[in-house]
């Protein structure tokens, strides 16, 4: 039997793990018998290694907070340059447990690091989900805003009053209860004569330290978050974004009035 | 953070290695690194969970790298210097590279970027031929023919490089 020919295409198989286990043997006795071939391998397989010496310190470095601040933010608020928190819980988080600790202390839910993302997150959600609504936008109707207020309060844990909407030409439809983690937040739906919507999704919010003002757009909707003495709030419709920004900083202006802080 | 963002983030240090093969400057490589991760989060829906999402990536990473290459060049902007345009053009070096490092990546950058981006999926980042086809687009076979002719172009200017230095020393 004539030995099997190979050429320095099998090389590369062989050093690839690509090369089917029935022709190594073969493979290897052809090898043998071709020196320069047996060095041509080994070159390859050094050259191999000085590149994964040459590239692979980069995978072991600390990953840039401008990544961290990627992946956690959408662009929309990147752009907007309203992502320096998000930059700097990154860091910090990196700085306290690496990698690892990150990973560890974000994949079990909601934790503080992404809070106000989470928040405007579940308030588009939320919003995208009701207000598409005829019949059932809201649990209790504005008829009954009183007994609204005081049952949102007492679920949600912060005193609560549905803002006064009217200067901006929105009525209040009325509200409802809903989950955020485990804990509860309130949504509060308005509407103006064309049928426009929008809500206000309140939460408590203990993170006093960042008193920041945030905007997150997704699937058509924007949310422009903002924290308060212990509230954290966002308001989210789908009007273009000059018309949301004036409607978050009337509603925020509201609000303090409505609930007194 | 949900577990998606989890799975992205661990794949980070992969896609930076990566990107630092496909460009020289670490800036450019880093920028790369986060458009293909903003993109990524736009076409969640596009990738299973319980996968890794490791494919899924770098094939996002690596049609930005081509897309952004083609604009390069509509532009008129040179994307593949040579060995002495590179020294030329040499650039404070981050922090971790030694001079062989440096060297090593400056000739990584001179090998025709399909070549090269075969060598590194295969050779660095361990992605099998039928990965790594899938991943840049082409068939199988064409990775191979890519794989034998990047590692003899690196070869080969690994060894101009030595002998270059040579020279220099030869010179002085």
């Amino acid at each position: 039997m004539t030995p099997r020919s190979f050429t320095e295409q099998d090389l590369h198989l062989a050093l690839d793990g690509e090369m089917p286990a029935e022709d190594r043997a073969e493979f290897d006795a052809w090898l043998d018998a071709h020196p320069d071939m047996q060095v041509r391998l080994q070159r390859y397989r050094d050259d191999r290694q000085k590149l994964d010496s040459a590239l692979s310190p980069v995978a072991a470095e600390v990953i840039p907070p401008r990544l961290m601040t990627a992946l956690l933010a959408p662009p929309e608020r990147r752009r907007a340059g309203l992502t320096w928190r998000f930059a700097a819980m990154a860091a910090a988080l990196l700085a306290v447990g690496g990698l690892g600790g990150y990973l560890a202390a974000s994949v079990p839910g909601r934790q503080p690091p992404a809070l106000a993302y989470a928040i405007m997150d579940d308030a588009i959600n939320a919003h995208l989900m009701y207000a598409n609504e005829k019949r059932h936008v809201v649990d209790v109707a504005a008829t009954e805003a009183g007994h609204m207020n005081d049952w949102l309060s007492k679920r949600v844990g912060i005193r609560l009053v549905a803002p006064d909407l009217s200067s901006q030409g929105f009525d209040l439809v009325g509200g409802r209860l809903l989950p955020v983690g485990e804990a509860s937040a309130a949504q509060f739906m308005y509407q103006d004569a064309t049928g426009n919507r929008i809500s206000l999704f309140v939460t408590r919010y203990e993170n006093r330290n960042d008193n920041r003002y945030d905007v997150m757009s997704e699937r058509g909707a924007e949310a422009h978050f903002w924290q308060e003495k212990g509230y954290g709030c966002a308001i989210t419709g789908t009007m273009p974004e000059a018309r949301m920004s004036e409607l978050s900083k009337a509603a925020y202006r509201e609000f303090i009035k409505a609930v007194g802080i | 953070m949900d577990q998606k963002r989890a799975a992205i983030l661990a794949e980070i240090p992969r896609l930076r290695r990566y990107a630092r093969a496909l460009l020289r400057s670490s800036d450019a490589a880093d920028d790369l690194v986060q458009d293909a991760l903003e993109r990524a989060l736009t076409k969640m829906e596009n990738w299973q969970t319980g996968a890794s999402p490791r494919r899924w990536l770098f094939a996002i990473m690596h049609n930005l790298f081509i897309d952004q290459t083609r604009r390069a060049n509509r532009r008129g902007e040179a994307s593949i210097l040579t060995l002495d345009d590179g020294e030329a053009l040499a650039q404070p070096s981050a922090q971790y590279e030694t001079p062989e490092s440096r060297e090593i990546l400056d000739v990584l950058q001179a090998v025709a970027p399909e070549r090269r981006v075969a060598i590194v999926l295969v050779g660095i980042e361990g992605f099998s031929y039928a990965e790594a086809a899938e991943i840049l687009g082409v068939p199988a076979g064409t990775v191979m023919s890519r794989i034998s002719r990047g590692r003899e172009e690196f070869r080969r200017l690994l060894d101009d490089g030595a002998r270059r230095r040579t020279f220099k020393v030869v010179e002085k």
